[in-house]
């Protein structure tokens, strides 16, 4: 099912005309974003090496697969392996020329003279789940030794937290406008003596809790299972006292 | 949901009597002050004999139970079904026991003093820089620590009997005897055993998870986790670097809900695995186990193949009457390390000291009120490690960016100093609140950056 969907995201992307594979070349930036989808999951259902050699032809011929958008395939895949075409050997595992030692060769990831922290951090998704459907031996040869606390924490911010933390205040907002509208409509009391009234001020605690806490529907039962997760080792623990009380009055 | 249910031990145990307004618990809220009988002082003394407890089952458990039964004057029988049993398990104990039980130090086949974390992406950790030239985890083989407490036991009295536990009458009131049947094999090699009776004033339920002293006291049930390991001979240039070294891998392909392991053993290397959720697909994790550390075990025979489950939390009841459960019976295995023959020993230990205190040596009744001591004296002891290690499991085995942040945070040298601290000593270790509050906001960015990096990378599958 993997195989049809990734047929049919592929198939809805138009790819730039003619994506290198190999290079980090100045189309590393586009193929990273939108076009990183394309790269190949597919190889796991198709032969290897037709698609790894088409990854590292670089010329954008679409050896054998069936769908046209191939050419841009292949990042991932045996990059590293001198270009022929045909039949490769699967040197097996995650492959990437900027995957040197165990670790990201951050010389390769620069960009206008700055490391292009937001590459890394898509170089590094795309190894994990490469690894995540196909797992690796760990060898102590070749051991890995990146750890993503290189990756400065304003980067991690930029990607990540500011566009969620602008998604929760403008609800915060919505829900704080008309809130205030609606309980000044019912009650006549203006924005500036709710904040005075203590059940206002409830309200308000309620909806920021409810904005930061329930962020999708699904929310709401993870909440709960979580509540009950942590305290279910407790009451199992404490069940043989439980008993301990009721035995000891049945005694009496 | 009764409020008094998510208090600690300690606070249960104080609760002043309040007029029961809970009429789901009423039972809960009277105090057992009156009650409270001390040390037997109000038992009857035996007459013209010493206390009887019969020990069921000698393993760790019930080795060291009735090696303290017997040294404290007790009359005691220890009951086990196979003297040469090789039972699967880790084999892993801590350093402290080899002091605390007194045990010679050619029972250990290895020191492990090297220890590797290996991520889901297959970053590899070393831990265990913070320990001193004389600590260690020990390697044992289970049927040579087993039978050395058994012996030792013999030594000091102790009766040992091959047979096997069948069930037990319970007497009716606080001085009668409990009758145990039992299948004794004495001298007998296959065949069914002879059926025979033992009456003793005391039984401490040894046998392990599939007690059947936990069945005839109604003990309950407990959630248990299957670990399934193989032992593979590797060649021998693969097993150097496996000297002293032991390996854990965890991710989702290795286990959803525990982790994967090479442990070094006398001469071959254990490979496994386990999980408490997905039972059925226990071979396809050992399968994925045996990849990730394919390079290393290469060119290695699987010798034995052996499973067993592994108990995630006490039963719910783990004393009835002049019964007690200790050990894996009674399902002290800690969360998150899964380690269980250390807490064994000490729980056989702790019950019979809680007897022989009870019964002044062996010289009077001993009563449902001695055993419960022993249960206090080891929740107190012992809850705040199982509790820190139930929210470790919880917190860093739940998906793969939780264990990699788990990884990434062990290669911090506060934190090995912690976790072999705590491990080997078996004390939670209050540690230096600075670097503990370090620590947190550690860990707190690592899981965030393990868990921004899967939101990119589910976009990378849509």
């Amino acid at each position: 099912m993997q195989l049809r969907s990734m047929s049919t995201t592929m198939a809805s992307f138009s790819p730039p005309s003619h994506l290198s594979a190999t290079t980090p070349s100045p189309h590393s930036k586009p193929r990273l974003n939108k076009n990183g989808l394309l790269f190949s999951f597919r190889p796991r259902n198709l032969a290897f090496s037709p698609l790894k050699a088409a990854a590292e032809s670089g010329a954008g011929t679409a050896v054998e697969p069936p769908l046209v958008e191939d050419s841009s395939l292949g990042t991932n895949g045996a990059a590293a392996v001198a270009a022929q075409t045909g039949q490769v050997k699967v040197v097996g595992g995650f492959l990437d020329p900027r995957w040197v030692g165990g670790t990201w060769d951050l010389t390769q990831f620069k960009k206008n003279g700055t490391t292009d922290w937001d590459a890394v951090i898509d170089a590094e998704a795309r190894r994990r789940k490469w690894l995540e459907d196909n797992p690796e031996s760990s060898s102590n040869e070749n051991p890995v030794v990146f750890d993503t606390s290189i990756i400065p924490w304003w980067a991690w911010m930029k990607r990540f937290h500011l566009p969620e933390a602008e998604l929760l205040n403008g609800r915060a907002a919505m829900i704080g406008f008309f809130m205030a509208y609606f309980v000044d409509s019912l009650t006549g009391v203006g924005l500036v003596d709710q904040m005075g009234n203590f059940f206002c001020k409830t309200l308000l605690f309620v909806a920021v809790a409810g904005v930061l806490l329930i962020r999708k529907n699904e929310d709401l039962d993870n909440l709960k299972k979580l509540f009950d997760e942590t305290t279910l080792y407790d009451k199992q623990w404490q069940a043989t006292w439980q008993d301990e009380n009721s035995s000891t009055i049945k005694k009496e | 949901m009764n409020s008094i249910a998510f208090k600690s031990f300690a606070g249960l145990r104080q609760s002043s009597p309040e007029a029961p307004p809970l009429a789901a618990h009423p039972s809960r809220l009277a105090r057992r002050r009156g009650l409270r009988v001390v040390a037997g002082k109000f038992s009857p003394k035996l007459q013209g004999r010493s206390l009887r407890v019969a020990v069921v089952g000698g393993g760790p458990a019930g080795g060291c139970a009735a090696e303290t039964l017997a040294k404290g004057g007790v009359e005691t029988f220890l009951i086990e079904r196979k003297m040469d049993n090789c039972k699967p398990c880790g084999g892993a104990i801590p350093l402290c026991m080899v002091g605390e039980f007194d045990l010679p130090l050619d029972i250990i086949d290895r020191r492990v003093t090297k220890m590797k974390m290996i991520s889901p992406s297959n970053v590899a950790v070393d831990i265990g820089r913070t320990l001193k030239p004389h600590e260690y985890i020990g390697m044992v083989r289970r049927e040579v620590l087993d039978s050395y407490l058994r012996d030792r036991a013999k030594q000091n009295g102790a009766n040992v009997i091959n047979g096997l536990f069948l069930k037990m009458d319970v007497p009716q009131d606080a001085n009668s005897p409990y009758v145990l049947h039992y299948s004794s094999y004495d001298g007998k090699t296959g065949g069914v055993g002879e059926k025979r009776t033992l009456e003793v004033d005391a039984v401490i339920g040894a046998d392990g998870a599939n007690s059947r002293v936990a069945k005839s006291i109604d003990a309950g049930d407990y959630d248990y986790a299957i670990a399934f390991q193989e032992r593979i001979k590797i060649p021998d240039d693969k097993m150097v670097y496996y000297e002293n070294l032991a390996e854990m891998y965890v991710g989702d392909d290795v286990s959803p809900d525990f982790y994967g392991w090479v442990f070094p053993k006398c001469d071959h290397v254990a490979v496994g695995t386990g999980t408490v959720t997905h039972k059925g697909d226990i071979k396809k994790f050992q399968l994925a186990t045996r990849k990730r550390a394919e390079d290393k075990i290469q060119g290695g025979k699987i010798i034995r193949v052996e499973a067993h489950p592994i108990p995630e939390h006490p039963r719910p009841r783990r004393l009835s009457g002049r019964v007690a459960l200790v050990g894996d019976a009674a399902g002290y295995v800690t969360k998150c390390s899964g380690e269980g023959i250390y807490f064994a020993a000490k729980s056989g230990m702790m019950c019979a000291e809680a007897i022989v205190e009870g019964s002044e040596n062996g010289k009077r009744m001993v009563e449902e009120g001695d055993l419960r001591k022993y249960l206090e004296k080891w929740d107190k002891t012992y809850l705040p490690t199982y509790r820190v290690l139930d929210v470790l499991q919880k917190v860093f085995y739940r998906s793969n960016p939780a264990r990699e942040a788990f990884v990434e945070m062990c290669a911090d040298e506060y934190v090995q100093k912690m976790t072999f601290d705590s491990y080997l000593y078996k004390t939670v270790v209050p540690g230096n609140p600075l670097e503990d509050l370090k620590l947190a906001i550690n860990t707190v960015g690592s899981l965030m950056r393990a868990n921004a990096i899967r939101k990119e990378m589910k976009k990378l599958n849509v």
